[in-house]
């Protein structure tokens, strides 16, 4: 059951998010808007774009804060990711090896950044005011994924190697017995609907970043 | 965060709206009409459909509008703003806005939420600052203008923006002047510069020419710069600058306003109606060079998206914008006046503006909405070292209010109308506090600009600023008034 779900989650990730992008991108720009000042060469414009996706520069010059909560939280996040891929990946590969050391640090940078965002939203009134109710389930759902993992981490109720092939299986939709704890079907549900709704909310600003006409395009 | 209130502005007649080619009232099926005008408008605007997917409501921009700050409006805020039509978009062109409205933020566009379309919708001068601040980008302008082109559609046009468009369409400029009151105009100018200046110093009269094919250059300038004050004195200042390095000059009967509201209003026909006259009139006079006056989203029209705009028009069918102009594209005044300065053609002696204090505003339209110059920072630089050379003393404001972030002056993106002289006193005041703070620290006696709604705006409402004191002696003036009273005749003393 949680194999066909997965699997399915999965590809309809990939499929919706492919057929989101292709949308975008078929979407003609009537008229050219680049915000000014801008950069004159495509090269500035990739300059640009990675300013703002590897170091989010404008949201530093904005609010600090919730700058600190987005970088504690995606940089956390993408750590986590490539950490659990020596779970995911038959063999291991050798240049994560380096990375083992830094699992705890990733981890609670996540849960901080997390709890941060959480709390702007909670306690700051103008923050507060623009939420919606899935703005908080996005953050609900990370943190039980996260909790969830942490848990998992730390008292080894689950083999993660056999989560591993269970769910390399899975993806050949090829059913794998797989015995747990409830706390691991709590962290493997939530990546699941994590997944699945991706290409259907706001996590959109991801990719769609790249396409906002603002900043993808040349001045002049 | 709680301060309140109905702002409403005056609807349009319904002449007018129909010669726009919309309603001339709200029509009965409007529910309908505007939830498929705005799938249209987000399907057919690839600016559009990723702003409704990718905002994030992290509040980055919740705190940098200057109707935000100034009225106190939550719904000011410019991620408040745009969710007033993204939850609209949600609700019905989105699966869970249908399934779940309760769980995304998804609202019924019923008529409360048609009204606050309307009120909210025009309390955004659609000048770019929050977007600086945006992490994805998202530019509020392109949300306004799609809410405005939707109320429009359904019959519910602003008066002061359609009544500009109508008018600027018929007749050629947004004050409604026929050719033969413009040359009248400008001869009186002439009249006023020839008591004003000795001939033998400036080597003849100075003109204000009208329609000569002769001439290199045709200037467009905003209509306001032929009377209003204290507009008229950057075009007599230019007319000046123009004469003393011998550049021949027109300004065009047929490209009589440089202004074009067809942006403010979000519809990209009128824009681009409005913008062909440009082009037209540079051809008819055979004019190479396009240089465009004192006016903020003048030249991000023709700065940034005349060439595009021109692809489209069917008058202007097979040739392009480098066809016409030896440049390729249109210049701002500044870049001409600061290459004459620069290349010895006109000389500015700053002592002759001796006393005077200046500030310098940067227009949204100018700072965010177009390059100027060669270089990436041309638009902050070019009026800049300008008024550098024309006064002695000159005075940045705070950090954070000019530049690419500069405040906005409360009037522009079609709110500069007399019912909205309440938001535009609140719009104004981020900007009336930072030149308090200049005033104070600095004697600072006049604020220079170079967009026709700024000057207008701030000369009307910075009286009325509450600052603490009054800033009703501070004069608002043109950029090139300056530059022409800095300007060294072209044979000094010889009289």
């Amino acid at each position: 059951m949680y194999a066909v779900g997965f699997a399915l989650a999965s590809y309809v990730m990939l499929a919706a998010l492919a057929w989101r992008m292709w949308r975008w991108y078929h979407i003609a720009q009537p008229l050219p808007i680049p915000l000014t000042p801008a950069p004159r060469s495509r090269i500035g414009v990739v300059l640009r774009l990675a300013r703002e996706v590897l170091f989010f520069r404008t949201l530093l010059r904005a609010s600090p804060v919730t700058w600190l909560g987005c970088m504690l939280m995606h940089y956390g996040f993408l750590l986590v990711l490539l950490l659990h891929l020596r779970f995911l990946l038959p063999e291991l590969p050798l240049w994560l090896v380096p990375l083992i050391a830094w699992g705890n640090i990733a981890n609670l940078a996540l849960l901080a950044g997390l709890v941060l965002l959480l709390c702007r939203r909670v306690f700051v009134a103008r923050i507060r005011y623009v939420s919606i109710p899935s703005d908080f389930g996005w953050l609900g759902l990370l943190l039980i994924i996260v909790i969830s993992g942490m848990a998992l981490k730390r008292t080894g109720a689950a083999d993660p190697y056999a989560v591993g092939r269970f769910l390399r299986s899975a993806l050949q939709l090829d059913m794998l017995p797989l015995v747990g704890s409830a706390v691991m079907w709590l962290h493997l549900l939530g990546v699941l609907a994590l997944l699945a709704l991706f290409p259907f909310g706001k996590l959109l600003h991801a990719p769609g970043i790249l396409f906002a006409p603002t900043l993808n395009t040349r001045a002049r | 965060m709680t301060r309140s209130y109905p702002i409403i502005p005056l609807v349009s007649e319904s002449s007018t709206s129909e010669a726009l080619g919309y309603p001339g009232e709200l029509v009965d099926d409007w529910q309908q009409i505007a939830i498929v005008r705005l799938g249209e408008l987000v399907n057919g605007n690839r600016a559009l459909a990723v702003f409704m997917d990718t905002c994030t409501r992290c509040g980055a921009c919740a705190d940098k509008c200057h109707f935000g700050i100034g009225t106190k409006d939550p719904r000011n805020m410019p991620v408040a703003r745009q969710e007033l039509l993204r939850s609209v978009w949600r609700r019905y062109h989105t699966f869970f806005g249908r399934h779940l409205p309760w769980l995304v933020g998804a609202r019924d566009l019923d008529r409360a939420m048609l009204d606050d379309w309307y009120s909210y919708f025009h309390q955004c001068s659609e000048c770019r600052r929050c977007a600086v601040f945006c992490p994805k980008g998202i530019d509020t302008t392109e949300v306004t203008m799609a809410g405005r082109e939707i109320l429009a559609t359904v019959g519910l046009g602003q008066r002061y923006s359609q009544t500009i468009v109508e008018k600027a369409g018929r007749l050629g400029n947004n004050l409604g002047m026929k050719p033969a009151a413009i040359a009248n105009v400008l001869e009186n100018l002439e009249e006023d510069l020839a008591d004003e200046l000795d001939e033998h110093e400036w080597g003849g009269p100075v003109r204000l020419p009208l329609d000569d094919s002769s001439a290199d250059v045709l200037l467009v300038v905003p209509s306001a710069d032929f009377f209003a004050e204290p507009h008229v004195d950057g075009l007599l200042g230019l007319a000046k600058v123009l004469h003393a390095a011998g550049v021949r000059w027109t300004l065009s009967s047929e490209a009589s306003e440089a202004a074009n509201f067809g942006l403010f209003a979000g519809n990209t026909k009128h824009e681009r109606e409005l913008a062909s006259r440009l082009v037209s009139a540079a051809l008819a006079l055979g004019t190479r060079r396009l240089v465009i006056g004192e006016c903020g989203h003048a030249w991000r029209v023709a700065g940034a998206r005349l060439a595009a705009l021109m692809a489209q028009m069917p008058e202007h069918k097979g040739i392009t914008l480098h066809d016409v102009l030896d440049a390729g594209r249109a210049e701002h005044v500044c870049e001409l006046s600061h290459e004459l300065l620069v290349s010895g053609r006109i000389a500015l002696d700053a002592t002759r503006n001796s006393g005077k204090v200046v500030s310098y505003h940067d227009s949204c339209n100018i700072a965010r909405g177009a390059a100027m110059g060669q270089t990436v920072d041309g638009a902050f630089e070019l009026p800049r070292a300008l008024l550098r050379a024309s006064v002695e003393s000159f005075v940045e404001m705070p950090r954070g209010t000019t530049h690419r972030e500069t405040y906005c002056c409360g009037g522009g993106g079609g709110m500069l109308a007399d019912d909205l002289v309440n938001v535009r006193i609140n719009g104004a005041s981020p900007r009336a506090h930072a030149l308090a703070e200049v005033v104070k620290s600095h004697q600072v006696t006049h604020l220079a600009a170079i967009c026709a709604i700024c000057k207008t705006q701030l000369s009307t409402v910075l009286p009325l600023a509450e600052v603490g004191f009054d800033l009703v002696k501070i004069d608002v003036v043109s950029l090139h008034a300056l530059v022409g009273d800095a300007l060294v005749p072209p044979h000094p003393g010889e009289s």
